[in-house]
């Protein structure tokens, strides 16, 4: 079974707009109206659960959730097919919102809520639930910022002696603080990857560097984003590099595009695929997630016919 | 069809040692009635309502009465209920839980929910683990 942790899920809502005014209007022009709208639960792990679901594919999704906003992220849960399993805390659910400018879809404005305060008891609840359902993990993937009152090896805790692979798609200390657990996939979080290790991962070369200090942690794959088309798998049996051949003019909403990278690639190598078809795949359905307005694309044939637009390539040997 | 591909599912459950006013607090939260109970492993075992939480909290001679209108007020229910807010739900939780089993069939949790007049029960896999939870509204959303 695939198990999604979301320590700090969050009610997701894109508006869209022909043109944001921001700086110097009169009181009359202020006001931004929506040309549309929309809603759905949010959080990396719950989109790749979503994700997953969409698939096909039964599995749970875990976390703390709170308030009349954590009501509404459950019950959007539960009507994708999701099973959920989520501890209640005091405090209401985050909500995250994002803006996208009629011809800069690809530059979204993004606000993001801290979160709800998670007490001692509450991630005491959650371990206890935690520690019930590991046994029948296949797959545990923890992903996202945590919220405030949990501790920065929160994940390191989890990921420890599971029995299970463990993915981390996450940023900051969350993630630098749980690779010592040894997970079997890292993705960290492309908004945050320039601040990896204090370096500025631009570069090619500071990439493959960078993530060789992670794998000689004991990671048995990372994914680092390279460009916005394009990204470098690092492991101990080699390099790659995924691209896609695609103009970024073409994305119209890129929220939700990393988490349909990790959902497909756990989705593919959860099927038996070998490593470089599920990147290819995890890749096709992160474009074609970022071309539609939709956050995530879970059409498969669509997905299957994009990975003509995707090449993988063996950069070398050994890592 | 089976009971696993209408039921909600939901696997929101907790331990028998969590104090009645944490119950409560997830009830609410949840928007639910009523609560599974699973053991260390995850099994299902015993379930416990709001009912079983209001009973508890009234007075020890309510059973002999046929009507609330011999209580003065509700100060002694709120009384009742402070004094075991911090009790464990196991004091009043059942534990002949009835349940049904993941491929059961709708018809026959039907009838269980009509024969016992419940609003909602648990469902388990063949390990005697919680899977979902079928409610009354979800028998009926299947059947419109």
């Amino acid at each position: 079974m695939i198990i999604t942790v979301t320590p700090n899920p969050s009610l997701d809502k894109v508006y869209w707009v022909d043109r944001l005014k921001i700086g110097d209007q009169t009181q009359e022009e202020f006001l931004t109206r929506a040309t549309r709208s929309h809603m759905s639960a949010g959080g990396k792990g719950v989109n790749i659960s979503v994700f997953l679901a969409r698939m096909g594919v039964e599995n749970v999704a875990m976390g703390f959730i709170g308030g009349h906003v954590g009501q509404v992220v459950v019950r959007d849960l539960r009507n994708e097919g999701v099973s959920t399993n989520f501890v209640w805390v005091e405090g209401e659910t985050r909500t995250n919102v994002t803006i996208l400018e009629r011809g800069r879809e690809y530059v979204p404005i993004q606000l993001n809520e801290a979160g709800p305060q998670i007490s001692q008891g509450a991630s005491e609840r959650f371990l206890r639930r935690y520690g019930r359902i590991l046994p029948d993990a296949d797959w545990m993937v923890l992903a996202g910022s945590l919220p405030p009152g949990l501790d920065s090896d929160f994940y390191y805790k989890l990921a420890k002696e599971t029995g299970a692979k463990v993915v981390i798609s996450a940023g900051g200390e969350a993630l630098s603080r749980s690779l010592d657990a040894a997970p079997y996939l890292v993705k960290p979080d492309t908004r945050q990857r320039l601040a990896m290790e204090g370096a500025r991962l631009t570069s090619r070369e500071r990439i493959i560097a960078a993530g060789r200090r992670v794998i000689e942690q004991g990671v048995e794959v990372i994914i680092i984003s390279h460009g916005v088309t394009g990204d470098i798998a690092i492991s101990r049996d080699g390099i790659w590099d995924i691209k896609a051949r695609i103009s970024t003019t073409q994305f119209k909403n890129l929220v939700g595009a990393d988490d349909a990278l990790v959902g497909g690639i756990i989705y593919r190598l959860d099927e038996g695929a070998g490593f470089e078809e599920a990147l290819r795949f995890g890749m096709a359905a992160a474009i074609l997630s970022a071309e539609g307005d939709e956050k995530i694309c879970h059409q498969r044939e669509r997905i299957e016919a994009e990975m003509e637009q995707i090449s993988v390539e063996r950069y070398e040997e050994a890592a | 069809m089976k009971v696993n591909q209408i039921m909600t599912k939901d696997l929101t459950a907790v331990d028998e040692e969590i104090s009645v006013r944490e119950l409560i607090f997830i009830l609410k939260n949840s928007e639910l009635s009523n609560m599974p109970i699973v053991d260390a492993e995850g099994k299902l075992a015993g379930f416990i309502s709001d009912k079983d939480v209001i009973k508890a909290a009234l007075p020890g001679y309510f059973e002999m009465l046929h009507s609330t209108s011999f209580i003065p007020d509700m100060n002694q229910l709120s009384n009742k209920l402070a004094k075991i807010a911090d009790n464990p739900i196991k004091t009043y939780m059942h534990r002949d839980v009835i349940c049904l089993k993941e491929d059961d069939d709708d018809l026959q949790a039907a009838d269980l929910i009509i024969r016992r007049n419940v609003r909602s029960l648990p469902v388990i896999n063949s390990a005697g683990k919680l899977v979902g939870i079928l409610r009354r509204i979800d028998l009926l959303r299947h059947l419109l």
